[in-house]
Order: structure tokens, then sequence, then C-alpha cells
């Protein structure tokens, strides 16, 4: 194992956070709200994939497609039935926050009552490898990392060229001031979240095909990616979001192989000194 | 007036905020027993200027001192140890706790602060808080709050939150009052009672008060000497007479002259 | 019969835990989600100076709360210059910092047969004397903790949580203050760890995870904020509840999780209709 087959790998896991990261920092960015249920989605449209691709057989882009646009709707449906109550009867962001645990917590008991622990994989069949040089990639991972730049591509057409896209784009420079100009915040906000839970649910079927899901992958994942936005910033959310992620992504391959035991620790001890050295992140 | 005289001595002060000079050359000395007024239209700095005094915001140039000697460098929570307490404009009482216990959390030297003295048998805590509550009713009772005492200070209207925290202040023993505008949004029936309690303060007590008023009726009936802070410094000083007869006060702020 | 007097002792060790979250959280206003490291630290101190030295229980049981709140004043100082949610989320950190340097680093006293060698005196050492035993020990804590928040320090504390720009211009150290109270807490959950080994008879890590500091919230979040009696009420009708459950008929594999998913529903019910809980007198606001 050498540096630069970690380095492959830890690329790799960039393009599993990434989505999942971009995503966290739009709702966060632009809404204030922590939404750790973000985890939840995730790893919701991952369950709803492997059920219907390899349990159910059903191919995989209608799979795909579905488990997706359950994952949009689910968050959306956190959103109206949890977080607007709250923030409607006086709750701030703690309360959202704690309630938002709530929500993972109730998924993942859910998911591990279903699967008893048991990681769950979708994809069937072997892989292709391709080598170059000391280097080992699977086609799978390439094939992921063009998935996730295409999607990184759409989100960046829709966030500078469409009308919502500049709306969103106004509530993460100017959350308050955005209302007052004319800003339909609540058809916006549907819109953050659908896309956002759309994002982290491209990120769970891509997750359950190629590593594997467990009940507690969601909440992990969104760690780190939560650790990838604090990093990268919330200043441009889509170079943010990449510059963490790829940061966390080697960080958790190199921990991954050379002090597994520690892999958590490095993690967290990371957030904590980023929070209490720069907030902000690198770029913020 | 030295920087070695007894009271509390602004010398030089000048403070700016991000390309505005709020004040400059504000030199002035705030005698025990006396009741200072600084007056002046809005905006022109008067609680910028208790800011700089209380360290919130660093002066750019200038220095405060207390009995001779120099407040640099002395944290917000050590200000009252030193001598000198404050009100706030926009009041900030504490809206959990009750009335009562606004008046008895600004009483200085709690041995029921201490986790040692409030586990100890006979830590002489219960006694000491007796006496506490003694001192604070009356205060309650000088400003018509006695009726509220139990009551969350979050629910009184802002006028008794006004008169809550001026009793808070003064609770702490300070030497020094810097009031920002203790009237401001009290009942009219009450005012008296404000400036009865001020003047009891400097008279009896022996403390001394900065008043940062804008009522002019309320200043003349109280204070000893009377600042002008406008158009970034202070354009008059002395005693009430002489400061409201002043011409650039007059034409500048007052607007007519003020006949007793 | 035992097996209530198990459940009892349980309660009380949760007791004390949810006064001592309750403490910082409902009083002191700091949002702590990490208080699950220093019940750990209690557990092993206690756990490994009585396996590997020796040492009496009760000497154990006092250290191990005095590590708590050494550990809890070591974690809060770097802490505190951070804003309420980053202040939490910081925390929250600190429950998968611990739980890797509890993995990796304690003393290897979980086995098979639970904690082997652990030496337990008379009034620990069979289920009814453990439960009067820990029963007197969360009795004391509860009273101290009233005296504490019906005090002086008491009144300072909830002032601190409300203003604390305030605090200091009446005189007062609003930082020392949040530091102290956080000690007493670290010093009460470390406590109430040492008595978790005794009760359980075995520790691991995976106890004292996220999971386990967000059970302290749902206690203290069900039991209401700033209510010592709502810190005794949440741990035991919660626990008395998930009891019950084992009646109810569930196959055990479901136990687990129809508890998990139960407190999770709790929180989202607790946050949209009573944030106060039930007799709380302050309720999660910002």
């Amino acid at each position: 194992m050498n540096n630069l087959q970690v380095l492959a790998i830890g690329l790799g896991l960039a393009g599993h956070y990434a989505l999942v990261a971009v995503g966290f920092a739009l709702i966060f960015a632009t809404l204030r709200i922590f939404h750790i249920a973000h985890g939840t989605v995730f790893i919701t449209a991952g369950y709803v994939f492997f059920l219907l691709h390899r349990a159910q057989g059903i191919g995989l882009l209608p799979s795909g497609v579905f488990a997706v646009a359950v994952a949009a709707l689910l968050g959306l449906a956190i959103d109206k039935a949890v977080y607007l109550p709250i923030l409607r009867r006086g709750g701030g962001m703690f309360s959202v926050f704690i309630a938002s645990l709530g929500v993972s917590l109730i998924f993942e008991a859910g998911f591990l009552a279903y699967t008893k622990g048991v990681v769950s994989v979708a994809r069937t069949g072997m892989l292709d490898i391709l080598t170059a040089g000391s280097v080992t990639v699977r086609s799978l991972d390439l094939a992921v990392l063009a998935i996730v730049a295409m999607v990184y591509g759409l989100l960046y057409l829709w966030l500078h060229r469409t009308k919502v896209g500049l709306e969103v784009r106004g509530l993460t420079d100017n959350g308050p001031l955005a209302a007052v100009v004319g800003v339909n915040v609540d058809r916006t906000r549907t819109h953050i979240f659908l896309l956002a839970s759309a994002l982290a649910g491209v990120a769970g079927v891509l997750t359950a095909y190629d590593m594997g899901i467990g009940p507690d992958t969601g909440t992990r994942t969104l760690f780190v990616a939560v650790v990838a936005v604090i990093l990268g910033g919330m200043r441009n959310l889509l170079l943010g979001a990449i510059i963490g992620s790829v940061a966390l992504g080697i960080l958790t391959a190199y921990a991954g192989f050379y002090f597994p035991e520690w892999l958590t620790f490095s993690v967290f001890i990371t957030m904590i000194l980023l929070i209490l050295v720069r907030p902000q992140g690198l770029f913020g | 007036m030295t920087s070695g005289s007894k009271g509390l001595y602004l010398d030089d002060l000048a403070m700016r905020f991000g390309g505005v000079q709020v004040f400059e050359h504000v030199t002035f000395n705030i005698p025990p027993e006396r009741i200072t007024a600084c007056i002046g239209p809005n905006g022109a700095g008067k609680t910028t200027l208790i800011n700089a005094v209380c360290g919130v915001f660093r002066a750019q140039s200038g220095r405060v001192f207390l009995d001779g000697k120099s407040l640099d460098g002395i944290r917000p929570h050590e200000l009252v140890r030193h001598g000198i307490a404050r009100t706030f404009q926009d009041v900030r009482i504490f809206p959990y706790l009750t009335v009562l216990e606004n008046v008895l959390i600004a009483m200085p030297n709690q041995r029921g602060e201490k986790l040692r003295h409030l586990f100890r048998p006979g830590g002489g805590v219960s006694t000491q808080e007796r006496r506490h509550r003694e001192d604070a009713g009356a205060l309650l009772d000088a400003v018509a709050l006695t009726d509220a005492a139990n009551r969350p200070a979050g629910e009184l209207p802002f006028g008794r939150q006004k008169l809550l925290s001026l009793v808070r202040a003064v609770a702490t023993g300070a030497r020094f009052l810097l009031l920002d505008e203790p009237v401001a949004g009290v009942e009219v029936e009450l005012v008296p009672r404000v400036m009865a309690l001020v003047t009891k303060l400097a008279r009896v007590e022996g403390r001394a008060a900065l008043l940062v008023e804008h009522n002019v009726d309320v200043v003349r009936e109280v204070a000893n000497q009377v600042i002008v802070l406008q158009g970034g410094g202070i354009i008059a000083s002395g005693s009430c007479d002489q400061v409201l007869r002043d011409e650039r006060v007059i034409t500048e702020y007052l607007g007519r002259i003020y006949d007793a | 019969m035992e097996h209530l007097l198990y459940i009892g002792s349980l309660m009380c060790v949760w007791i004390i835990v949810s006064v001592a979250v309750n403490l910082v959280i409902g009083y002191g206003g700091m949002m702590t989600m990490g208080h699950a490291a220093y019940l750990g630290i209690g557990a092993y101190t206690a756990a490994s100076l009585n396996i590997f030295f020796g040492v009496d229980y009760f000497s154990a049981m006092a250290i191990a709360a005095l590590a708590g709140a050494a550990v809890a004043a070591l974690t809060l100082l770097p802490l505190l210059r951070l804003s309420g949610f980053y202040f939490a989320l910081a925390t929250l950190g600190l429950n998968f910092v611990f739980f890797d340097l509890f993995h990796n680093l304690a003393p290897r006293v979980e086995g098979s047969e639970g904690l082997h060698g652990l030496k337990l005196p008379a009034a620990l050492a069979s289920a009814d004397t453990r439960f009067v035993t820990t029963l007197l020990i969360t009795v004391a804590c509860i009273l101290a903790a009233r005296h504490l928040v019906g005090s002086p320090f008491g009144r300072l504390l909830r002032a601190t949580r409300d203003r604390p720009e305030a605090v200091a211009s009446v005189g007062k150290n609003p930082t020392a203050c949040q530091i102290t109270i956080w000690t007493v807490s670290g010093a009460l959950t470390g406590l109430a760890g040492a008595l978790y080994a005794a009760t359980l008879f075995y520790i691991d890590p995976t106890l004292f995870t996220l999971n386990a500091s967000i059970l302290m919230m749902v206690y203290v979040g069900v039991g209401g904020l700033a209510s010592i009696a709502g810190s005794i009420l949440g741990p035991v009708l919660l626990i008395g509840f998930t009891e019950s459950l084992r009646f109810v008929g569930l196959p055990s594999q479901f136990l687990g999780p129809a508890q998990q998913g139960l407190y999770g529903a709790l929180l989202i019910g607790l946050m949209i209709f009573r944030r106060q809980g039930l007799v709380g007198k302050h309720d999660f606001r910002e």
C-alpha cells in the first residue's frame, strides 16, 4: 500500500462526501439549519436503492432515480413536518438541531431493526480493475467520480443560470435581506431542501452500490461531510465542499490505512480544532 | 484637574468608529459626592462615552483615572470592585430572574456565591442573604417596585425595567454610578423618586453619579455640574446655570433659553 | 426481585447524571452533548483503580469524581471562547474523540464475564445493598444540587445563563461561574460513572458514545430544563417505560431499536410541542 494508492482511494471517498457536503452546506448557509437528518436522507436513498435493485432485481437506472426521488421528498418532508413547526412555535437553531437528531435516531433504529446491522451492498458481479503505475483503481471508482463531477456541473448551472439558483445565492449572501427584496423564501426553501436531499440521495445510491451501507453509515458520513464543510467554508458552496471533501477524503483514507483505530478521533479532533481556530473555514 | 485628584477623571478621551470620529479631547472629572450630568443631542456619543470609560470599546487615545489610578486593562467584571457601575439604555435586566433577584445578584461580596461557603455548616450564607434581602427590599421600595418583587423581571414594562436597572446598579455599592438615561421611559410620577434616589446617593452616601440625559428639567433639578457633548467634543461645562445660558449651547442644542 | 433492584440502581445512576447535565444545560445555559465522556472517565477510573491497584471502591469512587471534574474542566477551557452553537458542536465532537481514547488507551477491563477482578465492598456487593447505597448517594447528590441552585450561586448561574455581559456589569465573573458549574457537573458525572461500573459489573467504550450523551439529553429534556425534580422524573419514567417494553412481548432484537426510535420521537415531540419538558422552568431557546 503506497501513498499514491491511498491518495487515489481518498479521492474516491471525496467523491462520496462531496455530494453530501454540498447539500448540507446549501441548507446551513441559506437557512441556518444544522440538518443532521441529511445523513438519514442519504442512507434512506441507499436502502431504497438496495431494496429495489438488489432485492427486487429492478434495473440500475430506475432504482437509482426512484431512490433519489425518495430522498428528495424525504428531505422536504422533514423540513415541513419537523423543522417548520418548531420554527413557527418560536424554537430556534438548537431546537431544530435536536429535533434533527431525533429524526436520525428514529430512522437509524428502523434500519437497525430491519437489517440487524449487516452491511448491504447493492452491487452484483465483478468489477474491472485498472492499473496505472503503482495505483490500482476499479472502473467503478472512475464512474463514481464522473457521476459526481457531472452532478456538480449541473448544480453549478442551477446555481448560476436559473432564477431560483440566483435567489438561493442571494440567501447565502444575506438571509434576512433576501426575504425583503422579494425573494419567495418559502418556495426557495422548498427548492433548497429538494435539491440538497436529491444530492444526498445520489450519494446514497453510489455508496450503497460501491461500498455498502450499514445503519450508522448515514450519521458517520454526515459528520465527515460536516467537517468538510467547516474546512472548506461556505463562502463558495461548491468550491468549499470540494476542497473540504478532498481533504477529508485523503484524511480518512490515510487514517483508514495507517491508524484505523484513531480514524474517528482524527476526524473529530480536526473538527474541534477547526471550530476553535478557523470556524469560517480555510476559504470562508 | 490633575490625574492625581479624587474622582473619575477622563483625560483627553477620543473615540472613533469606522471612519467617524465620535468625539475627541474629552476631558473632565466626575467628583465624588456630586452629580454630574452629560447632555447633548442624540448621536453625540454620550453612551459611547460610558462605554469608553467602562472599557467596552478601546478608546483611540486618552485614559481614565479613578482616584489617580489608571483604569487601563481592567476587565469588565472587575469594574464594580474598583468602584464603577453602569446602567444601559436598553436596560439588560435578567428576564428570567425575579425583580428582587435582579437586585440581589448585584450585591457585592456574597458568601453564597462561593462553593466553599455553601457547603460548610455555619458558612454564614443565610444570615448574609437575609440582610441583603432587606437592603434590596428597601431599594425596590424607593422606586415603587415592591409589588413586583417576585415577578420575572422580563414581564415588567420598559419603564419599570429602567427603574430596576437603576437600583441594580445602586445595589452594587459602587462609588461611581454611570447612568445612561435613567428616566427615559419611566412613568412621569416616578421621575421624582429617581431624582430623590440619585440625590440621596450623592448627598448622604457620598457617591458620585454621571447622568447621561436628555431631560433638561431633571438635569436642572439634581446636577451639580453639567457637560455638554456635541459635534465631536465638549462645547460647554460648568454649573447648570452657566451651561444653560451659554450661547453656543443655546444655539446648537437647546434652541431656546432655559429659564428658572 | 434482583432485576428490580438492578433497575432501581440504574435509575439512581441516571438520576445523578441527569441532575449533572441539567445543571449545565438548564441552569447554566451551556449546551453539552459530550457528557458521556465524563461518565466514561469516572467508570474507567474507578474500575481501574480497584482492579489494578486494589483501591477500595469508595475511595475509587471519590477519585473518579475528581477525575470527572478534572477532565471536564480541561475539556471546557479551550471551548469557552466559542459561541453557543459552535460550543455545542465541539462538545458533540468530544464524544467521538473520547470513544477512540477509551477504545485505544483505556485498560482492558472488559471481559466476557464482566469486570474481572472488581472487588466491591459489602455495601455495594449484593443487589440489595448496592441499591440502598446507590440510592443514598443519589439522594445526597440531589440535596446538594438543590442547595446549590437555591443559593446565591444558583442565582448567579441563572443570570449567567440569561445575560453574561450583564453579569459582568454587576461585578461578577460569568466565566468563572460557568467553569465552576461545569466542573461540579463533571464531578457528579464521574461519580455516577463509578456507580455505573459497579452496577453493571461491566464497562466498555460503547457505553460512552454519542448515544449515551443523547440519552442524557432525552432524560433532561423530558423531565424539563432547570428542574431538579425533572431530572428525577425523566430517567425514572423513561427507564421504567423501556423496562416495561420487555413485558410487551417485543423480540429482544427489537428492544434496542425500539428504545432508540422512541427517544428520537420524544426529542422531536418535545422540540415541537413542549420544549420545557414535563416540569421544566426553562426551555431550549435560541
